[in-house]
């Protein structure tokens, strides 16, 4: 039984007659990368602003390491969608006033803040105003400053978005050794790509709602259309339950009705037909978003 | 409310702001205004002294007396050394030009019916102590004889003038120039020291807040207090700031004048009327908490610093109308505006400060105007600290006035 960190329950959030966030219930558990996704507008960042206590739900409750949020902010680290740092202060300044605002006594909020400037390679800039570094470097003192208080939780508002690629791979190896550690992640993101590379389950929000919740390779295999992709130089002719079959370069995809694809390696296989590669084609997440917010918006 | 997060959010505004170009820049240009004044009054002292000088010179002019009305041809013992008598205008006019003597006088023939009397001096100038001389000569001569000793020493000085002010307990104080310096100017001076730190610091406070939001750091923060905590924290720790800024110009004023400006400043009207100082003191805090969570509530509603300043505009405007009124009400501290503005909150510390450094002020408007201002504090700082925290997340655009109060209502 994994460890709850974050559970959400029956969340919801009004602004007038907007319904920003409507009967929204989801967990994070320990070791896990979480993906919060949806399109703009959707009510990702409004969620994440009342799990950090920023504002308040008018409905619902947030449990935080088995508390309520206000008496767990230590414990959670915040990356926001809106990001920036005080321009006019010193790096190390920043990294221990932010760290002692999290409840790190001041002397092991230094000792921390070197060790990060360390890893961030900002060791040199340590002297530095902020103002002075360049986009990716405040980039990376930004990802130091959610992480020096050692949280627990750690919730990144699309943290991908508007970094360089080298810190698309930074944050990507932090968040994968954090989730390593036993740390709770829950990212909100856009970038399907990144999301189908990094998380385990995901939500997908749309109007407030919830429309996906689950393993993200279970809801990746329920919304995939019965369809294998094989790479083989051959003509595989005829076979019994392909219905269609699309050749392009080498790669052939075949749709499935009556078969399995269980059933189709074994044919192949029979038949002598050499096969390079195998595989039961699995939508990308990109697809199924698109269907499903797509399928949300036919509704109405 | 977490005391500790607060204290390091007070003690971190302290630390960065003073640290500020602008603010050190500041700090230092008022002592050091004033000490150009000082050296540009000690340069200038030397003409305008001399100007003083001949104006209550001490020294008794000689006159060239010429009496044409045969009323003062008997000289008194006590003016004989410097009245010295001549026959003819001309004569007169002479021992002026050989500067024999200082001044000439003509007494006409119907002095007694018109008092005519001719001065002729070498640039057509008569100070003040000549003149005065003149007067008693001839006034100690017509009433020598005519009445006793007692009387004419009386007429000559009615009165010997004693000057007592009732003071606000009903004693009575010493006046007298010092008086008013001590029970007026430096009170006043003091007042509008304060009042200028409240703005700077209130500023200052603007600044940081429209700084947070602005840079967009306000998230993180916010995730990690609340916004409370965060406004009484910048609230104290700038609050500090404009003390410090107190402290420096009191210390340079009393670097400057070697003590005396200190000492006059702050320990003799302390002594004269410690009850002011404490007033003042009311004053001050009722008036920084009130600007400082109004400023908050503005630097944490405009989407750049400089909106934010439009929208404080309006605060500060009306925390200025008493200095604006200063001069009027410099004549009558007690005019119905004056009172009026007395009992309103924002505008009650400063025109408080200002009407008890100029006076006695009926005890109704003291107490009238704290009860006020501190019943309105906790409905200000509630109602500023919720615009503050909807405020600081709404990026975009500034909300109406509308959207505030709707804001308010939900919050």
């Amino acid at each position: 039984m994994p460890t709850t960190m974050l559970e959400v329950n029956n969340l919801v959030k009004r602004y007038g007659d907007f319904t920003a966030v409507d009967h929204l219930s989801f967990e994070v558990h320990a070791g896990e990368i979480f993906g919060l996704l949806g399109p703009n507008g959707a009510g990702k960042s409004t969620t994440i602003r009342m799990i950090m206590d920023i504002i308040k739900p008018d409905e619902g409750t947030v449990s935080v390491l088995g508390r309520t949020p206000d008496q767990a902010r230590e414990h959670v680290g915040y990356l926001p969608e809106e990001r920036g740092l005080y321009r006019d202060l010193k790096v190390l300044d920043v990294l221990i006033y932010l760290a002692e605002l999290k409840g790190t006594p001041r002397d092991v909020a230094r000792q921390r803040a070197m060790e990060w400037l360390e890893r961030v390679e900002l060791t040199d800039w340590v002297g530095s105003k902020v103002k002075d570094l360049s986009r990716g470097m405040q980039q990376k003192l930004q990802f130091a400053a959610t992480l020096i208080h050692d949280p627990d939780l750690l919730i990144f508002d699309e943290p991908f978005q508007g970094l360089d690629p080298v810190n698309v791979g930074l944050l990507k190896s932090l968040i994968r050794d954090l989730a390593a550690e036993g740390k709770a992640i829950a990212l909100s993101a856009h970038e399907m790509s990144l999301v189908e590379a990094l998380c385990d389950r995901i939500l997908l929000i749309n109007r407030g709602q919830a429309v996906l919740y689950g393993e993200l390779d279970a809801i990746r295999r329920e919304y995939s259309p019965d369809a294998v992709r094989v790479r083989t130089t051959a003509d595989l002719g005829q076979i019994p339950g392909v219905v269609s079959m699309h050749r392009d370069n080498g790669q052939v995809t075949l749709m499935l009705d009556g078969t399995t694809p269980q059933q189709l390696l074994r044919t192949l296989v029979e038949r002598d037909v050499p096969v390079e590669a195998f595989e039961v084609a699995l939508a990308p997440l990109e697809e199924i978003f698109v269907r499903v917010v797509k399928g949300g918006s036919d509704e109405l | 409310m977490n005391f500790k997060k607060i204290w390091i959010i007070a003690r971190h505004e302290y630390i960065n702001n003073l640290k500020r170009p602008g603010f050190i820049i500041w700090t230092l240009a008022v002592p050091a205004l004033a000490g150009i004044g000082l050296l540009i009054a000690t340069f200038f002292g030397g003409q305008a002294g001399d100007f003083f000088e001949r104006q209550f010179s001490p020294t008794t002019p000689t006159v060239a007396l010429v009496d044409q009305s045969g009323l003062f041809s008997d000289i008194l013992p006590e003016y004989e050394d410097n009245f010295i008598p001549y026959s003819s205008r001309e004569s007169a006019e002479q021992a002026v030009r050989s500067q024999d003597a200082d001044l000439a006088v003509v007494v006409e023939a119907d002095y007694l019916e018109t008092g005519n009397v001719i001065i002729i001096s070498p640039d057509g100038n008569l100070n003040f102590a000549a003149g005065d001389e003149v007067d008693d000569f001839l006034a100690e001569h017509l009433l020598a004889g005519a009445v006793s000793e007692d009387i004419a020493n009386r007429v000559l000085n009615p009165s010997r003038p004693n000057v007592v002010s009732l003071g606000e307990t009903g004693e009575t104080e010493s006046g007298g120039i010092a008086g008013i310096i001590f029970n007026f100017i430096l009170p006043y001076f003091l007042g509008i020291l304060l009042v200028i730190t409240i703005f700077t610091s209130s500023g200052y406070l603007l600044r940081s807040v429209s700084e947070e939001k602005t840079s967009r750091v306000i998230e993180i923060v916010l995730s990690s207090v609340t916004a409370q905590e965060l406004l009484a924290g910048k609230v104290l720790g700038l609050g500090a700031l404009g003390l410090t800024q107190i402290a420096v110009w009191l210390m340079t004023a009393f670097a400057l004048s070697g003590g005396m400006i200190g000492l006059l400043g702050v320990a003799l009207p302390m002594l004269m009327r410690p009850q002011l100082f404490i007033l003042s003191v009311v004053y001050y805090l009722l008036g920084y908490l009130i600007f400082a969570v109004l400023m908050g509530a503005a630097g944490s509603l405009g989407t750049s610093e400089q909106e934010s300043q439009q929208l404080a505009g309006v605060f500060s405007f009306a925390a200025a109308i008493p200095m604006m009124l200063a001069g009027f009400i410099i004549s009558n501290p007690n005019v119905t505006i004056a009172r009026v503005l007395s009992w309103i909150p924002l505008t009650a510390p400063t025109m408080m400060m200002l009407r008890l450094s100029m006076g006695s002020v009926p005890t109704i408007d003291i107490i009238g105007s704290i009860v006020l201002s501190a019943l309105s504090v906790p409905l200000i700082i509630w109602a500023g600290a919720k615009v503050f925290r909807l405020g600081l997340l709404m990026y975009g655009k500034r909300p109406s006035v509308r959207e505030i109060w709707r804001l308010l209502r939900q919050a």
